[in-house]
């Protein structure tokens, strides 16, 4: 298995943040992890970084509930830039939310790769590698 | 004329004799003005004594034979001493008789009796010593003479003989009178009349000029005036008639406009202008050279303004003429053409004939043609109008017309009296009415040719004359009506045919076609004479001559055919609509794009919107588009079945059910049934729903609560639980001490967290639960100043100036614990969220709305996104700033406290500007 080149995490609880962070180190899926605590923060990022291929990320794992830009802002946001990004970015939705509510609207940004319940599995964590 | 040698030759009178000689010889050197050779003679010394002792009377004979003069001397007795010739020779023309020697005086007086007395008395007069010298009359007719009395002394220098001297002045006298004569003549000759010197000098003028000219005139005044001058002349042209004179030297006439006097009539001053015929003449003298300059003018200045009004009328009648619509001819006496105007002359394409000469029209080939000849002596001869039409034939390319084929003329001749030379005249108006005949004779092949179709058709044709008012009927409307043909028809009889109400409106079309010229297109009912009953259409038209409705027209026609065929359709198309509008069932039928061919009453009422059919059901209800119904509409056409669903219209708010069937033709019927009554359940509860919503908005509140709860319990509660239990797993997996302290830690991090959470859960779980919580009538100046208090430090150190106004409600029964906890979150708030850009300031203020209080907290801090987290505002830790102490907390406790109390809270805000929090209480 190839490892990944980079994964952002998107959340505003640090607590969270660490935790992610060290399970994905353990299973050494990816050579970076980046966190951001703000969403807008790592739309920032991608929208400065537009033509360099090498600052992209190759997956986000984005919570929803989140101050200033939410993760739904984020979605509707990144929709508007995907097709122009330099490499295919994998969005998965990771949210403490069970409502189903909240996984129907996530359904409707078709480009979302899944929607994940904290906490992350060593599972799938694997599987997000492939 | 004698010389001083003769005179010397006679010199021998006697020394006393010689002085009165010589004296007589001065007086009648003096009578005779021959006084200066006289004296010259005289001044001659040596002379003297030879003249004194010769002289004698045959001497003194002698020389007045020598006078040129005629002279006669007579003595103290009357008796004629000496006479010359010439005296002789005039006595003899004049009076009549020979004068000889010792003739008296008397004779001569006898002649001449209106002179005796006179000549007698000089005589006597001139004996003692006077002289006279005076012009008499002599003969008949009356010769004019300058007549001298001279005495002539003898030695005592007593007068002892008169010599008389005539000299003949006739022509002298008659010289002075022609010209006083003259210069009385020209002084009264009525025109103006003006001398000037060559370079313009005024000279003289008659009387006639200086009225023209007035007293004022400086010339009138015999003031010095120079013509060329005067600035006004070098205007009315007067200068430039002189000086064409001065360079031609000869006379040079025109009609000049030179002044205008003002003419006052009742307040209206009236400017005329004075016209006058000008004359400039030189006279020359010998050398030819100009020595003065006369004018003479002629004040014309009623013939000019007549000539000028006359050439005005005469251009007028011209312009009149030249562009009446008709051709107009004018004829001489002799038949010359003398006037054509322009539309004669496109009409005939006519040449201004060149030369003054045209042809007189009797030897025209073209005016035979149009045997004007002939017409033109006839007008001539019987003084009348004539008026013709005349059609004529044309050839291509027949010379002096540019017609072609057959043309119509309208022609009136008729004489008139030149006003001038008082001959008689021929004019001639000249009407193309070719296309206007065309009109009729098209007409009449018109009516020809419906009399010949009509057969075909059943259509027949109709006319009233309008004046005589009689009716005419084509054979075919005879047919119709079922009568012989040519039966006498009135406008009454043919009017009975209809049925009452057919006739009614056959009238009431005739009346607006007479009095508005409508056309009119009816359809009518006839009963014919064999009583059978008829459906036609009569079609009618007025028609016009010179602005006169003179007759209306038509057809008629039998379409009890068509009617009957029509007649079954529409009433199986209506059998039709009333067994569908019968059934209690909605039936349309529409094509494949959806227009609707045919809808039913149940149908129109359930689409409830004006007209449908005719119209795409797509377009007129757009919404239908993408819906269940047109889903199956098109699932209908493909599978070629039919296809029934039910569906719900939220416009009429009703469920139907629906049956769409596809038909031969490629349309689709539909039909439809009101279903609402079988869902009668869902009705009810929604009823029941909406019953419990108007009932108690506080129960949807709950509602509301409810989901809030489970929503926080989902997101804030299962966060941390979510890392507790991804903490519990890493720290399973690993054995490291230090990588356990650390994850030790974070378990501390994420109890503490659970523990927060669940503190502000349950302050807000029961407060929501506490919903009789004990109010008490509190002053809201009070509890701010409480809450102030208690939050002293941060007022004073974030400088925050707080102001309120609750005059118009400063009390309010509220539970005491809630309205501190709202104040204070406000001011919290207020001070977490001010602006760095300007000192902070809070307004609190209460008012009374629908009878109940509102509060509101307005800041001038950082404002809110109300577009982007307006949602979210009120909401369980729900932040929008990256302000660390922000919890999003502090709005939803005060959210749910005046929830909990039945009252609701909401915000205006704008970014960078300030927050408004309006809270409003319920009623009381």
């Amino acid at each position: 298995m190839k490892p990944l080149k980079s994964i952002f995490i998107v959340d505003d609880d640090p607590i969270h943040q660490q935790i992610t962070e060290i399970m994905l180190h353990r299973l050494s899926i990816s050579e970076a992890v980046s966190r951001f605590s703000d969403a807008q923060d790592a739309l920032d990022h991608i929208r400065a970084n537009m033509h360099d291929a090498r600052a992209m990320p190759d997956i986000i794992l984005l919570d929803l509930n989140m101050p200033v830009m939410d993760g739904w802002e984020f979605l509707e946001a990144f929709d508007a830039v995907r097709s122009t990004l330099p490499s295919k970015i994998k969005v998965y939705v990771l949210t403490s939310s069970i409502d189903e509510k909240d996984r129907e609207r996530v359904s409707r940004f078709t480009f979302v790769e899944g929607y994940l319940t904290k906490p992350l599995s060593k599972e799938i964590i694997l599987q997000l590698a492939q | 004329m004698f010389s001083a040698s003769k005179i010397f030759k006679v010199g021998t009178l006697p020394k006393n004799t010689y002085v009165n000689f010589l004296k007589s010889l001065y007086s009648l050197a003096d009578s005779m003005n021959l006084y200066n050779i006289i004296v010259t003679f005289g001044l001659i010394p040596s002379a003297y004594a030879k003249l004194k002792c010769s002289m004698n009377n045959a001497l003194l004979r002698q020389v007045v034979e020598a006078l040129p003069d005629p002279a006669a001397v007579f003595d103290r007795q009357l008796q004629l001493i000496a006479v010359n010739r010439a005296f002789a020779e005039e006595n003899r023309k004049l009076l009549g008789f020979e004068l000889t020697g010792g003739d008296s005086l008397q004779k001569i007086c006898d002649a001449c009796p209106h002179l005796a007395e006179l000549l007698l008395n000089k005589w006597r007069r001139a004996l003692e010593g006077e002289r006279f010298n005076t012009v008499l009359a002599f003969g008949d007719p009356p010769r004019h003479y300058q007549t001298s009395f001279s005495p002539l002394c003898a030695g005592n220098g007593q007068a002892d003989m008169v010599m008389m001297v005539a000299r003949n002045v006739q022509q002298e006298v008659e010289a002075r009178e022609n010209e006083l004569f003259f210069r009385s003549v020209l002084e009264n000759l009525p025109v103006g009349l003006h001398e000037l010197t060559a370079e313009g000098w005024h000279r003289n003028m008659n009387g006639a000029l200086r009225r023209m000219l007035g007293a004022d005139h400086p010339a009138a005044k015999n003031e010095p005036y120079n013509i060329f001058a005067d600035p006004i002349n070098a205007r009315n042209g007067l200068n430039s008639l002189l000086v064409e004179v001065k360079e031609l030297k000869a006379p040079v006439k025109r009609e000049m406009y030179l002044h205008y006097v003002e003419e006052v009539h009742d307040n209206v001053t009236r400017i005329r202008p004075m016209y006058y015929e000008t004359t400039g003449f030189p006279v020359l003298d010998a050398q030819g050279n100009i020595t003065c300059l006369f004018l003479i003018l002629n004040e014309i200045t009623e013939k000019k303004l007549a000539q000028l009004s006359l050439e005005k009328s005469e251009r007028l009648l011209q312009t009149i003429v030249e562009h009446l619509p008709v051709g107009y001819i004018q004829f001489d006496n002799f038949g010359f053409i003398r006037r054509v105007n322009q539309t004669q002359r496109r009409f005939f394409t006519w040449q201004e004939p060149e030369g003054p000469a045209s042809t007189a029209l009797h030897h025209d080939p073209f005016s035979k043609l149009f045997e004007l000849d002939r017409l033109f002596a006839q007008v001539l001869q019987n003084g009348k109008m004539v008026r013709l039409e005349k059609k004529l034939d044309y050839l291509p390319g027949q010379p002096g017309t540019g017609m072609e084929g057959e043309v119509f003329l309208d022609l009136t001749m008729f004489p008139v009296e030149d006003p001038v030379d008082k001959d008689r005249i021929v004019v001639a108006l000249v009407n193309d009415i070719t296309e206007k005949k065309r009109q009729e004779l098209e007409n009449n092949k018109t009516h020809e040719f419906l009399t010949q179709t009509g057969e075909l058709g059943k259509i027949g044709g109709w006319e009233v004359d309008m004046q005589t008012r009689t009716m005419r009927w084509s054979a075919q409307t005879y047919k119709i009506h079922e009568l012989p043909p040519y039966a006498a028809m009135t406008m009454e009889k043919a009017l009975s045919f209809f049925t009452v109400e057919s006739r009614a409106k056959i009238e009431q079309a005739f009346k607006a076609c007479m009095e508005r010229g409508k056309a009119f297109d009816l359809q009518v009912t006839i009963h014919t004479a064999r009583n059978n009953i008829l459906q036609a259409r009569t079609i009618g038209k007025p028609e016009y001559r010179n602005g006169r409705i003179i007759r209306i027209y038509g057809v008629i026609q039998d379409i009890t055919e068509q009617y009957k065929i029509k007649h079954q359709l529409t009433r199986n198309t209506e059998l039709m609509r009333l067994f569908f509008d019968t059934i209690d069932m909605g039936y349309a039928v529409m094509d494949k794009e959806g227009k609707v061919n045919f809808i039913n009453r149940k149908a129109q009422e359930i689409v409830d919107h004006g007209t449908v059919i005719g119209k795409n059901i797509f377009e007129v209800f757009p919404m239908l588009v993408g819906s269940t119904f047109h889903a199956r509409v098109q699932q209908c056409m493909e599978l070629q079945a039919p296809v029934s669903f039910s569906n719900y219209l939220p416009v009429p708010d009703k469920w139907y059910e629906f049956l769409l069937a596809p038909m031969q033709d490629g349309n689709i019927s539909i039909f439809t049934r009101n279903i609402t009554d079988s869902k009668k359940m869902q009705r009810e509860l929604r009823k029941a729903n909406e019953q419990l919503s108007s009932l108690n908005k506080y129960l949807v509140n709950q509602n509301k609560q409810l989901e809030d709860f489970a929503h926080i319990t989902s997101h804030n509660l299962r966060a941390p639980i979510a890392n507790m239990k991804a903490l519990m797993q890493i720290m399973s997996e690993t054995d490291g001490e230090e990588e356990k302290e650390l994850y030790y830690n974070m378990f501390q991090e994420v109890i503490r967290n659970i523990d927060e959470t669940l503190n502000d859960l349950i302050e807000v779980v029961q407060i929501r639960k506490d919903l009789n919580v004990e109010k008490e009538r509190l002053a809201f100046a009070d509890r701010l100043q409480k809450v102030k208090d208690i939050l002293l430090v941060d007022i004073e150190t974030s400088g925050i100036r707080i102001t309120t106004d609750f005059t118009e409600a400063p009390h309010i029964e509220y539970p005491r614990i809630y309205l501190d906890s709202i104040l204070q979150n406000l001011l919290t708030n207020a001070i977490k969220y001010r602006s760095p850009e300007r000192r902070p300031a809070l307004h609190f203020q209460t008012r009374v709305e629908d009878g109940g209080i509102v509060l509101t907290a307005e800041d001038n801090g950082h404002g809110i996104d109300m577009e982007r987290y307006g949602g979210k505002l009120f909401g369980f830790r729900k932040t929008f700033h990256k302000n660390k102490d922000a919890k999003g907390i502090g709005l939803f406790i005060t959210k749910s406290q005046i929830e909990a109390m039945g009252g609701s809270i909401t915000a205006e805000s704008s970014l960078g500007k300030g927050t408004k929090f309006i809270i409003t209480f319920r009623p009381e």
